[in-house]
């Protein structure tokens, strides 16, 4: 295998790996240490490729991988974690921890059988069908969990995947840097604001009871 | 004067409801208000010669118009100028809002500016960042009321709509991946042959912008946010949001060719269907007219689906219906919007005997919930019956049966539950209404007016682009 493919494909996996740990964590700490390293390996991987295909456009993205999801959002939500005791862990979480991580298993087997049958053929770069299962695995963190700053961490990986297949399958995609731009400034405004009107507003939302909103 | 190929026009659609939000800004009171109300009138008017001139082609490389533009473009200011009359009444009965009416305004025109936005623009990553823009303006309004169910409401919204965009976007760079380019238009005019990424693209858009449409089983966060936020911003949302997030599914839908392959067809039609059926069944056991409200439109949204995914006349159907449950479901959220002010609850169960002491509203809440069920002679009976006689035209006989059985289950348990509260005897200890809770009705009426003229008759212009989209998207006219 081409060097430049094999490096491509091992930090890949090692992305793979933190998406799988972190769907097989409760504690929030641990979470958003993985979330963090999961942008730092894909900071690397960007600043990789936008060396091997000299691309500034990979190279933006590579820093603003690092910078906002790597360290700026992670910083933000283990503030939270420091002020707000309640928020160290998810409720109840205990009993589910093992379902998550089979479940995380299955769907990422599943996503990868899914790309090898549809899109293997138009994409056949080394490790193309990581980035769809990282986006499955995001998408299964926000479907499975009911914590807020895990809906957070499921956001951030989501992200994560898109950035990734952007620049793997398609660096060529037009304002794709702007768009990376704008599902950041989305997250700063889901972490910053949102969580601050939730503590300010409701208190300890995991643990009320929000009748109204059922049915 | 606006020219006739839409040059001016379009420019002046788009930056009306940008002005309005910078203006927004200034503190000074009621200028916000003032502002809001001109760039949305001045917004509509640009809209409404765009459709009278038929205003087709591009300018530049990334703005452009078709019939099928031109007709959302209606349907979305008119809606925004309504509600931008409305909110100054609703804002009066707010009690320590979470937005100052400056804030309130801006997100107000923000949020009009991106569903515009999505619909002028010819490239499908532009039309993506629009329905972004839409999620990031509107949050912040759902949670004016500072109550813990709305900032919940706010919560789901955004994760859930965003979880469901990335997905959209996935679907935008398959697209790119194969074909190279990203534009609509061009797209639409030289269709890629059919191959399984592209089939592939459409199903994850559809799911990704269905989420924004709020197709079940990713609608969850449809009936919290619209029953959450203040009733001009639900008018929005029920009326133009899901209506502008599926014209962003059909721009990418329409880089197939007519006939769609089946495995689409299939798809639309699964989702469609059983987004009317969940909506229809759901809004039985509704304790909340807001959200009984919200789960009608889910149900009007799969109906909708269900006419694309059927072409033909089903697909003219579609349009009609969209356009007139736009002015049909804003009309019921303002009269929705006065009950709560004048009750103070949103519990179906705690509110008897409002024909006597809100008779305008009464009666506009109840003609909305016609129109919104389907009734005759409403724009929305038309198009559902379009949808229906398309079923079963193609032959498609359960998919048709499966409508009308949702259609029914909807029209019987909106009207009823609208009917207990407006007909039910008050209980003696009942207090009495506010001095002005009636008012404000005459934006109700009028848009009903328009969901009913619609339907009874063939509007100038509007009948000619409605015909000219179907075309667009391979339908027919009936």
């Amino acid at each position: 295998m081409d060097p430049s493919n094999e490096v491509v494909a091992l930090v890949g996996v090692g992305i793979l790996l933190t998406a799988l740990f972190l769907q097989s964590e409760s504690f929030i700490d641990p979470l958003i240490r993985g979330v963090a390293l999961q942008s730092l390996l894909l900071g690397v991987l960007l600043g990789w490729l936008a060396w091997t295909e000299r691309s500034p456009d990979i190279a933006i993205l590579a820093g603003l991988t690092v910078v906002v999801r790597a360290i700026v959002i992670p910083y933000v939500l283990r503030r939270q974690i420091r002020a707000f005791r309640w928020r160290s862990r998810e409720v109840h979480a205990a009993n589910r921890v093992t379902g998550h991580a089979l479940a995380a298993v299955a769907a990422a087997i599943v996503a990868w059988f899914v790309f090898q049958q549809t899109l293997a053929s138009v994409f056949p770069q080394p490790g193309a069908a990581l980035p769809f299962v990282l986006l499955v695995q995001g998408l299964l963190m926000l479907a499975t969990r009911s914590n807020t700053l895990v809906q957070v961490i499921g956001y951030l990986e989501e992200e994560n995947a898109i950035v990734y297949a952007g620049a793997l399958l398609a660096a060529a995609f037009p304002l794709f840097v702007e768009i990376v731009v704008f599902l950041d400034v989305l997250g700063v405004v889901l972490v910053g604001v949102i969580l601050s009107i939730q503590r300010d507003v409701t208190g300890t939302p995991e643990e009320a009871a929000l009748e109204e909103l059922a049915g | 004067m606006i020219a006739a190929d839409g040059s001016t026009g379009i420019f002046v659609v788009l930056l009306a409801p940008l002005g309005a939000t910078v203006l927004s800004l200034v503190p000074y009171p009621g200028v916000s208000r003032t502002a809001t109300r001109i760039g949305a009138l001045v917004a509509l008017g640009a809209a409404l010669v765009l459709l009278a001139t038929g205003a087709s082609g591009r300018w530049g490389s990334y703005l452009g118009l078709d019939a099928l533009s031109d007709v959302f473009l209606v349907m979305v200011t008119a809606i925004f100028a309504t509600s931008a009359w409305y909110s100054e009444r609703y804002l009066r009965g707010v009690h320590r809002p979470f937005l100052t009416p400056q804030v309130y305004y801006a997100l107000l025109g923000a949020f009009a500016f991106a569903m515009i936005a999505t619909l002028v623009v010819t490239d499908l990553g532009l039309m993506w960042i629009g329905i972004e823009g839409t999620t990031v303006a509107s949050a912040l309004l759902v949670v004016l009321e500072r109550k813990p169910t709305s900032v919940e409401a706010a919560w789901r919204y955004t994760l859930i709509a965003s979880a469901g965009l990335t997905i959209a976007l996935f679907a935008l760079l398959l697209v790119y991946a194969t074909t190279g380019t990203l534009d609509a238009f061009a797209l639409a005019a030289n269709r890629p042959a059919v191959s399984l990424p592209i089939e592939m693209a459409v199903a994850l858009a559809l799911v990704g912008y269905g989420t924004k449409v709020g197709l079940f089983p990713m609608h969850t966060w449809l009936p919290d946010a619209h029953s959450e936020a203040p009733s001009p911003v639900s008018a929005l949302f029920s009326g133009v949001l899901l209506p502008t997030a599926l014209y962003a599914f059909l721009r990418v839908y329409a880089i197939l060719p007519t006939p769609a392959p089946g495995l689409i067809t299939d798809l639309l039609v699964a989702f469609g269907l059983g987004t009317a059926l969940v909506g229809a069944f759901l809004l039985q056991r509704q304790r909340s007219f807001k959200r009984l409200l919200a789960y009608s439109s889910m149900e009007v949204m799969g109906i909708a689906v269900v006419g694309v995914a059927l072409g033909g006349v089903a697909l003219y159907g579609a349009l009609l219906l969209l356009f007139a449950h736009a002015f049909a479901k804003s009309s019921a959220f303002y009269c929705a919007g006065n009950v709560l002010r004048a009750k103070g609850t949103t519990r179906i169960d705690k509110i008897r005997d409002l024909r006597h002491g809100l008779p305008r509203t009464s009666a506009a809440w109840l003609l909305s919930a016609f129109a919104v069920t389907g009734a005759p002679p409403f724009g929305t009976f038309l198009g559902e019956l379009l949808i229906v006689v398309g079923a079963i035209a193609a032959g498609w006989y359960w998919v048709a049966l499966l409508l009308v059985l949702a259609i029914l289950v909807a029209f019987l348990g909106v009207n009823s539950q609208i009917g207990r509260m407006v007909f039910r005897t008050a209980a003696p200890e009942a207090g009495a209404t506010p001095v002005g809770a009636d008012e404000g009705t005459g934006i109700a009426f009028l848009n009903l007016a328009v969901a009913l003229a619609v339907g009874v008759a063939s509007l100038p212009y509007l009948s000619g682009a409605l015909r000219a989209a179907a075309a667009l998207l391979g339908g027919a006219s009936p």
